[in-house]
Parts: C-alpha cells; structure tokens; sequence
C-alpha cells in the first residue's frame, strides 16, 4: 500500500463534504524483548497503523481517528470529523498549512539495518544491556525491566491545500534498572539510549552506565539546607529544558500561559546562554523532514547569548501572529491525537570548558546526577523544586553521594544565574530529544537536613 | 466479539507448539474529548481503536503478538507469531472448554453517553468556562476538558477463563492560569468515574471551577515554601497519591518476584503504625480503577495491603503469580491490546484511623499542610519518592497561618509510612481523575484519611 496516496485518496473524499482536509496516517512494525538473567521473559511483536482525519470549516476544526483502514471505517471517520467541525467554535486563525519546498538532505533518521535486524539479534542485544550491568561491580546485585525495543515505519501526511508528503523513519533504544547493594544500603539507577541508527546504539554502555550510577550512590546521604552552587549533568540539565520549550511555545505565549510571555527582545538569561530548536540534526531522535501538519522543519534560536529572540511555532500560532512563520514543530504523539505545538531536538548550545573544569570551579556545592518529578516544573509560574541525587563538591572535586534532596529556584532566576557552561552537549532522550552540556547554576536552594538535626 | 469456535482456534494454533497456556485479548475503545479553550470549544475529537492480541506462555516466559485486524485469520497470524519459540509441537495441549466467568462487581451504565448531543456536552464546558471567567479579574486563561471512553474487553485462555468487561469513564478537567503583575500561578482540577450520564444526577462539575480559582488567586499572593525538615500533615482524598507512589507500587509483584522492591520478603512483618489498614480494592462501585475482572480475566478483589501496620499481600497478575505459584488477586492491567499485561493497581487507599483531622492540624507546632497534591514519582528499587504540592499552608501553634507556594515533598516511602504517627478518622477517596504512568498509562483512584507524618524534607525556596 502507498501511505501517501492513501492519504491524498482520503483527502479527496472529505473535501467533497465543502471542508478543507488532512491526513495523517502512521504505520509501523513494533518489537520489544525483556530479558531476564538471560532468559527471553517477555517478548512483543506486532504491526500497527493509524489514520487520523482533521477537517476545517470557517474556521472551525474536527478531529477524528481509526486503525481500520476499510472503506466504510474511513468515510465514518471522516464523517465524525465533519460533524465534530459542526459543533466547534470558529476561530478566524484555524487554517491548514500551505506547501512549501521540502529540502532533500539527508536526516539520517531512517536506517535499513534496523529494518533487517533479526529477532535473534536483539535478543542478543537485551542480553549484552543485563549482561554489561551484572558485570560491571559485585555489588550490583540485580538488573530488572531489560528491555530492547525496535521500531521502523512510514509518515504520510496530505492535506486540501497541496501538501504531500511521506518518510520512513527508524528507532532503537534499550532500558535497564540496575540495583546496586552493599550491607548498610541499596541504590538503583537507570540506564537508556535511544536513536535513529544501529550503528550508533550501545547496548553495553547502557548497562555500564545503569551499574555506574547505582554502585556511585550507595551511601548516599542528604547534605543540610543551604543556598549553594548546583553543577547539573546533561541528564539532570535537561529539567530546566523541558519545562522551557513549553514556556517558549507561542501557544503558551499567546494564551497568557508562559511566564516569558511578553519578553520578546529581553534579556532572559545569562549570556552565556543560548538555547535552540533543531528539527533537522542528522539523526536526532526528534528530526523528520516535515512536522505533522507537512511544514518542513528548521533550526530556530530561541535565546541568543541570553536575548529572547522568538517563540516556537507551529502553523495555527504563526498565522494567529501574524508577523512569524511556522519553526515547524507541530507534533503529535500518536494518530489519535490533533497537532500540538512541541519542541524538536532542543538543547543549550556548548560552551568551552571540560566539565571537570565546570566541577572544579566551584568550591562547594552539589553535582546533581539525576533528578524526579520534573513534570511538576510548572512553565506558567517558573516555579521550579524537583529531588536530586548526585554528589558533593568540595573544593572543585565529588566527595560523598547525596541523595533525599531538592533543589528549587524559580526558573527566572536560574536562567540568569548559570555561571558555566561545558563543552559536552549530550542529548537525552526522555520528554522529546532535550540536549545540554553540564552547567552550573549559582543560589540554588538545597532542601535537606534542618540544622537542628545534624 | 467472535465466536466462541474462532477463539478456540485461535489458542490452539498458541498452543501449538507446546505453550502451556495461551491467552487471547481483544478490545474495542471508542472515545470523545472535547476542549475549550479562550472561551472556544477548539478541539473536538473522535475516535476508536479496535485490536486483540495473543500471548503464549512457556513457563515463566511469554511471548505476545497483536493486530488492529480483529479476524479469525489474523488472530491465527499472531497466535503463530506467540508461539514460534516452542519447540515441542508433538505435545501441544488441548484448549479447556470456555466457560462465561461470572463477577459479584457490577459495571452498569444506567444512560449511556449517546443520551446526551456534543452539544450539550460542550454547553456545560461552556459554562465551566464563564463561571471561571467571571469569577476574577486576574484569571488570564481558562481551558476545560471532557472526556467519554467506553471500553470493552473480551478475555479468554485455554484452560477455560471466558470473561467480559464493559468500562464507560467520564471525566471533566479545568485549568485556570491567574495573574498579577509580574506573578503568575496556575492551577488544575479534575472530576470523574466509572459512570453514564447518571454521574450529573449528583455531581456537577461547574461548581469544582470556583476551587481551581481560589488556589491560583491565593498562590498568586502566597510565600515562598521554606525548605528543610519538618512535620508534614497531608489533606485527605487525593492526598493518597502519596501511599499509591511512594508505597503501592513498591508492593506490586514485578519488583516483589525479582527481589526488586524494598518491601520484597516483608510479609508478615510490621511496616507501619498500629494503626495503619490499607488496602487496594478493584470492586468499588464507579471507581475509576474498578473492573469486572481484570486484563487476564480473573476477579478483582478487595486486597488488604496493610492490616494494624502489619504488611499482608502483594498486588498479583498472572505471571508473577505464576511464577510464584500462587493465584493472581486480579490486578493485571494493560494500557491496551498493544500492551502485555502487569501488576499495577486499582482503587488504593490509607483507612480511616483514630485521629480527628482538627487535632492533627492542632498539634503541629511549625509544619507544612498539603491541602493540593499534584503529582509525583517514586523509584520502586528503594522506595525514594518526592511529590509537588501545588497549594500548602504553614502551620504554626496548630493554626493554618499564610499559603505556601512551590513546595516538594521528598522522603523514603516505606520510611514515611513507618514515621506516620497519626492518621485521621475522615477517609475519603479522590474526586475521580487519577492517571498512573509505570511504561502504560492506567486509571486509578486513591484515598486516605488526613495524616501526619513526623519529619518529612520540603523543598521550597526559603
């Protein structure tokens, strides 16, 4: 089946209903293994495929989706498209993409030898991911949840004003949960990697970096409340980022839900800062040649050296504006779901130091390896208090773990109180494809133990 | 769905190659959401999502194919894919002779969704909305949400388990975002069940909005949450969120069976105060997390977790319950016919205790109050959990004194429900919109009296 003309052919058939029409239809091959102690415990496998239908009439838009690509099942569903439009407000803004020329280079997010990957292969896969966590320290006393999952699929989206267009994507990633023990405590870390090539993935280092972490937190112990240095790794940096691509989306922007509303041309940051939406990085987990209403994708500069310089947008909000044009990131998570505006592959830009260099700068303070309950971080108010666990700094070097700790400070002012900014961009993919260096941010507040109980 | 012969054939073709069981899973969801947004109903949808799935067993090992193609032939295809690990075709097992499981819960929809036009539906977002508007001059942005989703469920094994669920949610979200000159604060609340239309016979979401305003106007002008230790009192209903993170999910099998969990191999032994019960109950009536039977077809049931703080059980499926030779208590779950099944919960909450809620308050000298809970998230390995409250009050001489804003609460879980030295006599589950991610996404409600936990570390930025 051709997804792209099947996509147009269901275009053509809503438009005869006065409407204007898109398509978007997503088809994909699913694999997931789990193994345990080397045993192939759960294994999926399974094909699956999706339509989703948006109409717009004056204005007024409806939505509706199916996985039954049967005649009778798509008129039904374009019909419950056209009846939701009925009932929707009008909105002078709702339109649908025009075309615009896609630029053919190549993305790399589509990679044969993942097709071709036999399940023996990925099974083998699962078992260096456990096997490389197991191994790394006698006191890594269990792996759970080892898992590989593959994935690999066509896009096709198609609307009434012209566009067309489809691309094959291709994903692999692999999870473990490693648990490290010794007599007086137990600690458990993660380790993951996700991307769009098989050349790229290793399934041992995921393992190594599961046990690395958990062996390193054991003993770990919450430090007094304090207003401190906060040296965040990549992963842990990436909090700061997704709560804000959401305060950056013009969506949030324009409805009066961001709290960098109005702060167009103002200094926001540090101006070592410099963040960037990146839809077309050479195999970013987030790159695609178009976004999913058919706009082809770009590399925006959100914040320059500190400066606000524009919001993310995506077709609605730009036409809505008046004065931008779409940054390509309207997404969706599933067929089942309209477009929403999402950031792409997002990051910090690098800076020039090492990030022992970054450490080393500061006297004491916390290293924050990994931190929880970042969906709390809320982009309306800034307001920002996550745990943490990671390590102490005194004087430039790790000393003991740290954990059962927070650390909070509203992101307006954490924006403008990073004093560093390393050199080894790292993306993570968790929440989208967030990316940073390891920074330091200065007057963070600690909570941990009281003074009284020390 | 399909005949009784078609499923037949299709655990036999899982049994094939010598599986001992073999499972077959189909599921039919219709949904409708609907959102305003700026005073605009903007984004209407509708959908529905047809699939099954087969999964086979060898031993403590499974395998699971599935497809959007609800055919006997497609059904065969993946039972087929299930089962290519065996390698004992010669003694492949005969599939039992299905048998219709019958379920003491009662899942009845007295008026189904189709009663009532979109528009309608849309007309009391509407209304939601104005009450919201008209209520303040700093409220900045209202958005509101209704969601239906009917989903039914057919499950059948080969040793005989023949069960049907038929599970109609409704639910009604708000948020509001409230301004005043640089500050702003936002705010969400959220009501719903397990229920038809009769749910508007006694509940009304246009009057929940009135409360999202009045914690985005009172944190607009609160303070900013100390830090450090200190006694913490937890509201009760959604307060429960906090057992459900922090210790529930440390006592779902998976973690149980791999000696992941931290309360692996503490049956029997004392976990909490005397007065501690909690318990984890799949039959509640219009509960979000209430089923017929579970995703695997076996009975829910009222679990005690927690008996006078001596910890009982472990919430079960089918595999760990397997591996464990034991019998499952109905707690496999799974996000769809995509998803295999696990131990997740269902309807899970903290007692009534013998405290009254005002004492509690009373005898803390300098603590926090957590009136609003919103999320949070625990690492199950060690129970390490933190929790955000989105509307906290200082309690000084036993008195709520100012409104705090940005509060965290983090802690070990079993640690925290050790240290609990009083828990109220006002037990009351959630208002209906609890959502559990653990890699599925699942409905759930929690519950608890109001509590009070010794020392607990708040995040805040004072």
């Amino acid at each position: 089946m051709d997804y792209l003309e099947f996509a147009q052919d269901v275009v053509s058939r809503a438009v005869e209903r006065g409407v204007e029409a898109e398509a978007y239809v997503n088809v994909g091959q699913n694999t997931s293994v789990n193994v345990d102690r080397g045993e192939v415990e759960k294994l999926s496998q399974a094909g699956s495929k999706g339509l989703g239908v948006r109409v717009v009439r004056d204005g007024r838009m409806g939505y509706a989706y199916t996985s039954d690509f049967g005649t009778e099942s798509v008129e039904k569903t374009i019909e419950a498209a056209v009846t939701l439009a009925e009932v929707a407000d009008g909105d002078e803004h709702r339109s649908l993409p025009t075309p615009q020329p896609i630029p053919e280079d190549d993305l790399e997010v589509y990679d044969q030898a993942i097709v071709e990957l036999p399940i023996g292969r990925k099974v083998e896969m699962a078992r260096r991911i456990e096997k490389a966590a197991l191994r790394y320290d006698d006191r890594v006393v269990l792996t759970n949840r080892c898992t590989l999952i593959s994935q690999y699929g066509t896009v096709a989206v198609a609307n009434s004003k012209g566009v067309a267009g489809s691309y094959d994507k291709s994903f692999i990633g692999g999870f473990v949960m490693a648990m490290a023990a010794d007599e007086n405590d137990r600690s458990v870390a993660y380790g993951f990697d996700f991307g769009s090539r098989l050349a790229d993935f290793k399934p041992t280092a995921i393992g190594k970096d599961a046990a690395r972490k958990a062996v390193g937190m054991l003993g770990g112990r919450p430090v007094p409340t304090q207003r401190a240095s906060v040296v965040y790794s990549p992963m842990a940096a990436t909090s700061v980022l997704g709560a804000l691509s959401r305060a950056l989306g013009a969506d949030a922007m324009q409805r009066n839900r961001s709290f960098l509303e109005g702060k167009i041309g103002e200094t926001v940051a540090a101006d070592m800062v410099t963040v960037l939406d990146n839809g077309r990085l050479p195999g970013g987990i987030a790159t695609r040649p178009f976004d999913d209403e058919g706009v082809p994708t770009a590399a925006t500069r959100l914040i320059d050296e500190g400066v606000l310089q524009t919001a993310l947008h995506d077709h609605y909000t730009a036409t809505r504006d008046g004065t931008s044009s779409s940054t390509g990131n309207a997404s969706r998570r599933s067929h089942a779901t309209m477009p929403a505006l999402d950031a792409s592959n997002f990051y910090f830009q690098p800076g020039q130091e090492a990030p022992e260099e970054v450490i080393g700068g500061v006297e004491q303070g916390l290293y924050v390896e990994s931190v929880m309950n970042t969906a709390s971080i809320n982009p309306v108010s800034g307001d920002y208090s996550i745990s943490a666990k990671g390590f102490w700094i005194e004087n430039g070097e790790l000393s003991h773990p740290v954990n059962e700790v927070t650390i909070a400070l509203p992101l307006q002012e954490l924006l403008h109180n990073v004093k560093a900014v390393g050199n080894d961009l790292t993306f993570v993919p968790m929440m989208g494809a967030l990316g940073s260096p390891t920074i330091r941010v200065d007057g963070v507040m600690i909570g941990g133990l009281t003074a009284e109980a020390q | 769905m399909l005949p009784n012969e078609s499923i037949r054939r299709v655990l036999e073709a899982g049994l094939a190659k010598g599986a001992d069981l073999a499972e077959v899973y189909l599921e039919n969801k219709e949904s409708l959401s609907l959102t305003l947004d700026e005073g605009r109903l903007e984004k209407a949808t509708q959908g529905n999502d047809v699939g099954g799935g087969v999964r086979v067993f060898y031993g403590n090992n499974a395998a699971y194919a599935y497809t959007d193609d609800l055919t006997e032939a497609s059904l065969i295809e993946a039972a087929g894919v299930a089962a290519a690990a065996g390698q004992n075709a010669n003694n492949a097992q005969v599939c039992a002779d299905l048998t219709k499981g019958e379920s003491p819960v009662v899942s009845r929809v007295e008026r189904p969704f189709e009663e009532m036009s979109t528009q309608e539906k849309a007309g009391i977002l509407r209304q939601m909305d104005d009450v919201t508007r008209q209520s303040s001059p700093h409220i900045v942005s209202v958005q509101c949400g209704y969601t239906e989703t009917r989903r039914r469920v057919w499950v059948y094994n080969s040793e005989g388990v023949w069960a049907e669920d038929d599970r109609s949610f409704l639910e009604f979200q708000g948020q509001v975002a409230a301004q005043k000159g640089e500050v702003r604060q936002s705010s969400a609340i959220g009501m719903g069940g397990q229920v038809g239309l009769e749910f508007f016979d006694d509940r009304d979401p246009v009057k929940m909005m009135p409360e999202a305003v009045d914690t985005a106007l009172l944190m607009l002008d609160a303070r900013p949450a100390p830090a450090g230790e200190m006694p913490v009192v937890i509201t009760n209903g959604w307060g429960g969120v906090l057992f459900h993170e922090a210790c529930g999910h440390c006592m779902e099998a998976d973690f149980i069976t791999k000696g992941a969990s931290a309360y692996t191999g503490l049956v029997g032994e004392k976990v909490g105060p005397d007065f501690l019960n909690a318990y984890d109950d799949g039959t509640i009536p219009g509960r979000r997390g209430t089923m017929r039977f579970d995703d695997e077809g076996a009975p829910t049931n009222r679990t005690v977790l927690i008996e006078n703080g001596i910890l009982k059980e472990y919430m079960w499926d089918l595999t760990e319950a397997r591996r464990a030779g034991r019998e499952s208590t109905g707690n496999g779950r799974r996000q769809s016919f995509r998803h295999m099944p696990m131990p997740r919960m269902t309807n899970t909450y903290i007692d009534a205790g013998p405290h009254d809620p005002e004492e509690i308050i009373g005898s803390v000298k300098k603590g926090l109050y957590a009136k609003r809970l919103g999320g949070g998230q625990v690492e199950i390995g060690r129970g390490d959990y933190v929790f955000t409250v989105t509307e906290g009050w200082l309690i000084e001489d036993g008195k709520l004194t100012a409104p705090v804003r940005g509060a965290t609460l983090v802690g070990n879980g079993p640690e925290t429900l050790r240290l609990i030295d009083m828990i109220g006599t006002d037990m009351s589950l959630d208002p209906g919109r609890g959502m559990c991610g653990k890699g599925q996404w699942a409905r759930v409600s929690v519950g608890q009296p109001t509590v009070r936990v010794p020392k607990l570390t708040v995040g805040g930025t004072e």
